[in-house]
C-alpha cells in the first residue's frame, strides 16, 4: 500500500496520537504534470460553452447583487444587495464587476472556485491516503458531472464546496500534526464557509461530531472555544453588514421562511438525482472500499463520514431541496472513492489503472454531455441556463420602453428579465400569503387590476415556469386574451427537430 | 399618362392627415400633442418639487391685505386626497388676489366674498401627483409657464389657439362667432399639414364643448365638412398612433377626466399616463413630443406676479410639462412662456407664419429640448411615486466587513504556515 505514497504522511503517521514528522519536500514533476493535465480537463469541461445559455434564476440574482455591489446604475434598482443569502460570493464577484457587468465572467469566478476545489481535494487526498489517491480523487472531482454543473454556474455552492475541502484539509492537519494553528485555520476558512452561504453551519455540527466521535483526536477545551470564536468572528461580517445598512430582519425573513415552508421536493429528490450526477462508480467505490477495506478504518473515514452524512442528513429533512445542495459533501465520497481504488490489493496489476480509466470514462461522458446539452424547454431548476432567457432579456432591453412593468408567469423569468432586460419584472404565481412565499419575492396584489389600470404593459409566457405551474400558465395567458394581448416576440428552440416556443413576449393594454 | 399619375400621387400626399411632415420641420418634432387641463396653479402642483421657483418658506396668506396680522393668515396646506369644490376663478377674484403685483390676496379675494378662502392655499405635492412628478423627474417641467389671458377659460383657449384675445376681449362670443380670424389650424392646412383636434367624450351636435375647443365657434369649422372631420374623439388618438395616422400637431381637452375642481386629480392623470404610454410604445416616440398645460390658475395660491405683456396678460402661472425623446431630462425650464409659445413652436417648427403680436414675439420652447443629442429611448413611468432607490452606505459596509472577515481568516491560515516554516 504505501509504495504509492512512501513518502506520504500516511507513513509516518501510523499511530493517531504521535507527532507527525513532516516530510522533506523533493520537486517531483510527475504529480505536477498529471495535476497540469487533470486541471486542463478539469477547465475544459467547466469553460466549453460557457456562455451558450443564459443564467438561470438564482444566477441572476447573485450577479444581480454583485452588480448592485459594485454600483450598476441599472441593476442596482431592480436587485435589492440584501437578499436570502450572505455575500462573500457576490462581493468578491462585484470587484470583476467594477469594469463592467459580465454573466460569462460570472461564470468564470465560479470555475475559479471549481478549479482550486480540484487542487484542494489532491492537496487533502495526499494527506489522507497519499499522492496516488489524491490525483486520483482530483481527477474524478475534475471530471464529476455534478462538480461541472455546478462549478460552470454562478451559484453559492461551487464556493461554498471550495472552503468545506479547505475546512476539512486544516482539520486533516490537525489531526496527523496536533497543531492548535491549524484547527484554528480550520475555523477561520469555516467562517468563510457561512460567510459564503449560512448553510455551512453544517459543516461545523460535522467537524464537531467527528471530534465527538473519535476519542484518539483530543481537542481540548481551549482549542474548542477558541476556534469557535474565530468562526464566530469571521462569520459576524454577515450580520454586522445586515446590522450597519439597516436590514437585519431580511436575514431573518428568510430563514424564517425556509424553516417552515412547503417542502419543494420530495424525500426521494437526492435518491433520485444524485447517484447520477455524482456518478454510479463513485458511490459504489466509496461505499464499498468503506466495507471491504473497514479493517483499516481510521480517523480519517470518520471525518469523511460525517462530512457525507451531516449534510445528507440534515437536507434530507429540511424542507427544501435543491439540486447543488449536497455538492460540499462530494469531495468527501470522491476521497472514499479514491482511497477504495489506491488502497485495495488486486491480483492482476493493470485493474487499479482500468478501474480509474473506467470510472473516469463514467463520468466524463455524462460531463461531457451535460455541456453540451440538447435543446430542451424545461431544465431542472439549478442545473442549467432557462433555454432563450438571455435572448428574451436582451430583446426586452432592446425593444420595450424604459420602465415597462413586466409580468411573468414565475420568478425565474422574472428575475431575467430584470437581469438581462433591465425592466421590473413580477411573478404571477408568487402567493399575496407572505407565509407562501419566499421573502425576496414581490407579489402582484391584483394582477387584474393592475393589468387594467396600465401597471404592467407586457406579460411574459415561458415554457419553463408553465410546466411547472400549468395552473398560472392558464391564468396568465387568460389576462393575455382579455387584455388583448400581441405576440411582439418569441423564442423558439429546435426540440426533436420541431421549431419550439419557449419565450413569448405579449404587449396588453386595457 | 405620366403627368395625371404625378399630379395624383401629389395630390395623395397633400390630403391632410397624410404623415408626410418628414422633411418639412426644423426640428426632429414631427408630431406635436398638446393637451389642455383645467384650473390648476403652478404652485398648486409643483410649488413643493424641488428645483422650482415653487411655495416661499415663510408664506403665510393674510385675511386681509389691510390686516398683515401672523396670526390671521393662512399657511400653504397640502390637499392630499381632497379634492375641493371649484374656486371662483373670475377677473374680480384675480383683481384681487393680484392685488397690483403684492400677490397677498388670494384669501382676503374669497373673504370679501363671504366664503372661507382656505383652500386657495391647498396643494398637491408628488404623493398625490406622482405620475406629474414623475413626468418632471425624467423630462421637463415649466416653471415659468403663464396663462395667456389674466383670466377666462375661453379667453385663454382662443389665445392658445390664435394667439390673440377674442373679437369681445372677454368671454362673451359674437352672434357670428369668431369669423374669419385664423387660427393655427388654419396655417397648417394652408401648409397641407394634417392636425387633428381631439375632444374626450366628444359629441358633434353637443355645445358643450365649445368652450374648450375654440374652433367649434368658428362657422368654418363646424359647416366646412373636411375641417369639422379634424374635430374627433379622443378614442381616435390610440387608431391614430396604431395606425400611423397621427396628425402632425394634435390638441386635446378633457371632460370626464378634467382635472377642475372637484373633478379627482388621478382621472386626469390617468389619461395623460395613457396617452403617454401609448406615445412611447408607438412608432412615433422618437419624433414627437406631448406637452401638457392647463388652462388657468383655477383661484389657486401662485406666489409668481405675472409679467404685464398687455391689456390682456399674462395671468397666473400653471404648470407644464413636456415629454418627448428630446426632452432635457429632469430639466426644470425657468423661460417665460404662455400659450402663444405653443404656437410659436408650431410656427418655427413647421415655418409658419405667425397669427399675431404675441406669438410673434413669445419664445418657442426650444429651450426645453436637447436637439444636439440623440432621441432618449421611450420610457414608461409608473403611476406611483416611488422612492429613489439608493444602497446609500450598504456597499461600503459590505465590503468593508467581508474585506476585514478575509483578512482575518488569511491571517489565520497564512500564520500557521509561516510559523512552520520559520521553525524549520
Amino acid at each position: 500500500m504505501t509504495r504509492f505514497g512512501s513518502r506520504s504522511p500516511v507513513a509516518v503517521e501510523e499511530d493517531s496520537t504521535a507527532t507527525v514528522a513532516v516530510p522533506r519536500k523533493q520537486f517531483r514533476p510527475g504529480p505536477i504534470l498529471v495535476m497540469i493535465v487533470i486541471l486542463a480537463v478539469a477547465t475544459g469541461l467547466r469553460v466549453w460553452a460557457l456562455g451558450a445559455i443564459g443564467l438561470n434564476s438564482d444566477e441572476a440574482v447573485y450577479a444581480g447583487q454583485a452588480a448592485s455591489l459594485a454600483g450598476d446604475d441599472t441593476l442596482s434598482s431592480l436587485f435589492p444587495i440584501f437578499r436570502a443569502h450572505p455575500l462573500l460570493f457576490q462581493t468578491v464577484l462585484s470587484v470583476g464587476f467594477l469594469g463592467g457587468v459580465s454573466d460569462v465572467g460570472a461564470r468564470l469566478l465560479s470555475v475559479g472556485f471549481g478549479l482550486g476545489t480540484i487542487i484542494v481535494v489532491y492537496l487533502l487526498g495526499f494527506r489522507l491516503y497519499g499522492r496516488k489517491a489524491g490525483l486520483v480523487a482530483a481527477s474524478i472531482l475534475a471530471v464529476m458531472p455534478y462538480h461541472v454543473i455546478v462549478t460552470r454556474q454562478v451559484l453559492l455552492d461551487g464556493p461554498l464546496t471550495f472552503f468545506a475541502v479547505l475546512t476539512f484539509y486544516c482539520v486533516a492537519r490537525f489531526c496527523l500534526e496536533r497543531s492548535a494553528r491549524w484547527l484554528y485555520s480550520a475555523a477561520a476558512v469555516l467562517g468563510l464557509a457561512v460567510l459564503t452561504k449560512e448553510i455551512a453551519v453544517i459543516l461545523l455540527l460535522a467537524v464537531v461530531a467527528f471530534f465527538l466521535l473519535r476519542h484518539d483526536v483530543r481537542v481540548s477545551a481551549r482549542q474548542i472555544l477558541v476556534g469557535a470564536g474565530i468562526t464566530l468572528v469571521i462569520a459576524a461580517a454577515y450580520p454586522v453588514s445586515l446590522l450597519f445598512s439597516g436590514r437585519i430582519g431580511t436575514g431573518q425573513n428568510y430563514l424564517l421562511w425556509q424553516l417552515f415552508r412547503r417542502p419543494n421536493h420530495s424525500l426521494a429528490f437526492y435518491g433520485v438525482e444524485m447517484p447520477a450526477a455524482v456518478g454510479p462508480a463513485v458511490l459504489v467505490l466509496a461505499v464499498g472500499g468503506l466495507w471491504f477495506l473497514r479493517r483499516q478504518h481510521s480517523w480519517r473515514e470518520t471525518l469523511l463520514l460525517c462530512w457525507v452524512l451531516l449534510p445528507l442528513g440534515f437536507f434530507e429533512v429540511w424542507p427544501v431541496k435543491g439540486y447543488q445542495y449536497l455538492l460540499p459533501a462530494a469531495p468527501a465520497l470522491v476521497l472514499l472513492a479514491a482511497r477504495a481504488i489506491t488502497r485495495t490489493s488486486f491480483s492482476w496489476r493493470h485493474l487499479r489503472t482500468a478501474l480509474i480509466a473506467v470510472v473516469l470514462l463514467s463520468l466524463a461522458v455524462p460531463s461531457w454531455l451535460a455541456v453540451n446539452p440538447a435543446p430542451s424547454a424545461t431544465y431542472l431548476a439549478g442545473s442549467g441556463g432557462v433555454p432563450a432567457g438571455r435572448e428574451a432579456g436582451r430583446w426586452i432591453k432592446d425593444n420595450l420602453p424604459l420602465g415597462g412593468n413586466v409580468m411573468t408567469l414565475g420568478p425565474t423569468m422574472a428575475n431575467l428579465v430584470r437581469f438581462y432586460g433591465n425592466r421590473k419584472a413580477y411573478a404571477l404565481s408568487v402567493s399575496t400569503n407572505p407565509l407562501r412565499r419566499n421573502p425576496s419575492y414581490e407579489p402582484i396584489d391584483n394582477p387584474d387590476r393592475q393589468l387594467r389600470e396600465g401597471g404592467f404593459s407586457y406579460v411574459v409566457w415561458d415554457a419553463y415556469s408553465a410546466s411547472r405551474t400549468p395552473f398560472f400558465s392558464e391564468q396568465l395567458m387568460g389576462y393575455v386574451e382579455k387584455y388583448h394581448g400581441i405576440a411582439l416576440h418569441t423564442e423558439t428552440l429546435n426540440i426533436s427537430g420541431v421549431s419550439t416556443p419557449v419565450i413569448i413576449v405579449y404587449e396588453v393594454r386595457p | 399618362m405620366i403627368r395625371c399619375l404625378l399630379v395624383a400621387g401629389l395630390l395623395v400626399l397633400g390630403q391632410p392627415g397624410t404623415a408626410v411632415a418628414g422633411q418639412q420641420t426644423t426640428t426632429p418634432i414631427e408630431h406635436f400633442v398638446v393637451m389642455m387641463q383645467s384650473n390648476h396653479s403652478f404652485d398648486s402642483y409643483f410649488g413643493t418639487y424641488p428645483g422650482a421657483d415653487g411655495i416661499p418658506a415663510d408664506v403665510c396668506m393674510p385675511h386681509s391685505t389691510d390686516n398683515l396680522s401672523a396670526d390671521r393668515c393662512v399657511k400653504p396646506f397640502r390637499l392630499g386626497d381632497q379634492s375641493p369644490s371649484d374656486l371662483d376663478h373670475r377677473p374680480a377674484t384675480q383683481r384681487a388676489q393680484y392685488n397690483d403685483g403684492k400677490m397677498n390676496g388670494f384669501v382676503e379675494a374669497f373673504r370679501k366674498n363671504g366664503r372661507d378662502g382656505t383652500n386657495t392655499m391647498g396643494y398637491y405635492d408628488g404623493a398625490d401627483l406622482p405620475y406629474y412628478w414623475n413626468i418632471a423627474d425624467r423630462f421637463t417641467l415649466f416653471d415659468k409657464f403663464f396663462s395667456s389671458a389674466l383670466t377666462g377659460s375661453r379667453l385663454n383657449h382662443f389665445y392658445w389657439v390664435a394667439g390673440v384675445p377674442t373679437p369681445t376681449g372677454g368671454e362673451e362670443v359674437p352672434p357670428g362667432g369668431y369669423g374669419d380670424i385664423p387660427t393655427i389650424f388654419d396655417r397648417l392646412r394652408e401648409r397641407g399639414l394634417p392636425w387633428k383636434f381631439y375632444v374626450e367624450h366628444y359629441d358633434p351636435k353637443g355645445a358643450g364643448e365649445a368652450t374648450k375647443v375654440p374652433l367649434l365657434n368658428f362657422q368654418r369649422f363646424r359647416n366646412d365638412p373636411e375641417l369639422a372631420s379634424r374635430i374627433v374623439d379622443l378614442s381616435e388618438y390610440d387608431r391614430d398612433l396604431s395606425a400611423g395616422t397621427l396628425p402632425a400637431v394634435a390638441y386635446v381637452v378633457t371632460s370626464g377626466s378634467s382635472e377642475n375642481p372637484p373633478s379627482r386629480i388621478q382621472a386626469g392623470q390617468s389619461l395623460v399616463r395613457n396617452m403617454t404610454s401609448e406615445l412611447a410604445r408607438s412608432r412615433y416616440w422618437s419624433n414627437s413630443a406631448f406637452l401638457l398645460t392647463y388652462d388657468g390658475w383655477g383661484g389657486f395660491y401662485d406666489h409668481v406676479a405675472p409679467p404685464k405683456v398687455d391689456e390682456h396678460g399674462y395671468g397666473f402661472r400653471v404648470p407644464a410639462l413636456l415629454m418627448s425623446a428630446y426632452s432635457r431630462r429632469g430639466h426644470v425650464d425657468h423661460t417665460q412662456v404662455d400659450y402663444t409659445s405653443v404656437l410659436k413652436f408650431v410656427e418655427d417648427n413647421w415655418k409658419l407664419a405667425p397669427l399675431g403680436s404675441r406669438d410673434a414675439a413669445s419664445a418657442n420652447l426650444f429651450s426645453a429640448f436637447d436637439f444636439t443629442s440623440p432621441p432618449r429611448p421611450p420610457e414608461l413611468l409608473d403611476i406611483t411615486r416611488q422612492p429613489v432607490v439608493s444602497t446609500g452606505r450598504a456597499w461600503l459596509v459590505v465590503y468593508l466587513s467581508y474585506a476585514f472577515a478575509l483578512l482575518a481568516a488569511a491571517t489565520c491560515v497564512v500564520v500557521p504556515i509561516a510559523v512552520r516554516r520559520r521553525n524549520r
